[in-house]
């Protein structure tokens, strides 16, 4: 199975980086649709179905709990689990967005061991095989 | 408290930069800036503002040479193929990391909230402000501390 995984980042080399991090822990198969804030975000997700939201804390427009909340607050969207990443890792923050409906929460600087091991307790194992066979791209992260 | 700071922010960056660059780095002495040995003609900078107990920001300075080698290791992609923006935006995620990093493991009585990291001009930085030099094994960067 492919997945569909939307990132939101503000940042563009972050984005980047979460890419590599995917492929490097298995998912380098999986359908990426980048956003960089809320709003773009939410007009992606309006004419588009994904699997995974992976999303920063601190952006400009919308940051991510305030999309968190819109996400969770929606029928059509509720369902799909949304994990935030953040320099920000202190606890009341954590329980901020686990209260808000969030799967999981990384805290940067992460490892893709440490992003792959959440993923797949939310969404499951990617599909190794394909993944390998598929990507032409340098993923030693 | 700004030694306090300053002292999470040198911790922080070396786990930022083996975890996420795979560059090890060595703590350098606190100097004046123009005394830092970075060609501040040719740098990078960028700057993130925080507010909490206290309320600051840091600064990163970085010759153009070390943030290609930084840019290229983050993203994996050839230094000849980088762009300006991308070596600025990773200048900027990696101060990000390194403060959000640091001020997490500061004792406060409320969190300390992050602005968003910004691109600044080396000509608007103080060359007199103390600094703490980052060695790596590429060169030297700097960092600034104002609270």
């Amino acid at each position: 199975m492919s997945y569909s995984i939307l990132i939101v980042d503000d940042s563009m080399p972050m984005r980047t980086v979460l890419k590599r991090s995917l492929a490097a822990a298995g998912y380098g198969s999986a359908r990426i649709i980048e956003a960089s804030n809320g709003n773009d975000a939410l007009t992606v997700l309006a004419g588009d179905w994904v699997d995974l939201i992976v999303t920063d804390y601190n952006m400009p427009k919308m940051n991510g709990l305030s999309f968190l909340k819109e996400v969770k607050a929606d029928e059509l969207f509720k369902d799909i689990p949304v994990v935030v990443i953040s320099t920000e890792g202190n606890d009341s923050k954590i329980e901020e967005f686990m209260n808000a409906g969030a799967a999981g929460y990384i805290t940067k600087p992460f490892t893709p061991e440490n992003l792959r091991d959440l993923i797949v307790s939310i969404i499951g194992e990617a599909d190794y095989e394909e993944d390998i066979d598929d990507s032409d791209d340098d993923v030693d992260f | 408290m700004k030694k306090i700071l300053m002292t999470a922010m040198t911790m922080s960056i070396s786990e930022v930069m083996e975890t996420m660059f795979f560059m090890p780095v060595e703590i350098g002495p606190e100097t004046i800036l123009k005394d830092s040995g970075i060609d501040l003609d040719s740098a990078l900078a960028c700057r993130l503002k925080f507010t909490g107990d206290v309320n600051g920001h840091i600064n990163i300075i970085s010759p153009q040479p070390l943030a290609a080698v930084l840019a290229s290791n983050f993203l994996g992609e050839s230094q000849d193929d980088l762009t300006m923006e991308q070596q600025f935006g990773t200048l900027s995620e990696m101060l990000n990391m390194v403060c959000g990093n640091a001020l997490k493991k500061v004792k406060c009585r409320e969190p300390y909230k992050l602005d968003i990291p910004e691109n600044i001009a080396v000509s608007d930085l103080n060359r007199t402000s103390e600094c703490t030099v980052i060695e790596t094994m590429e060169s030297n960067m700097a960092m600034v501390l104002s609270v």
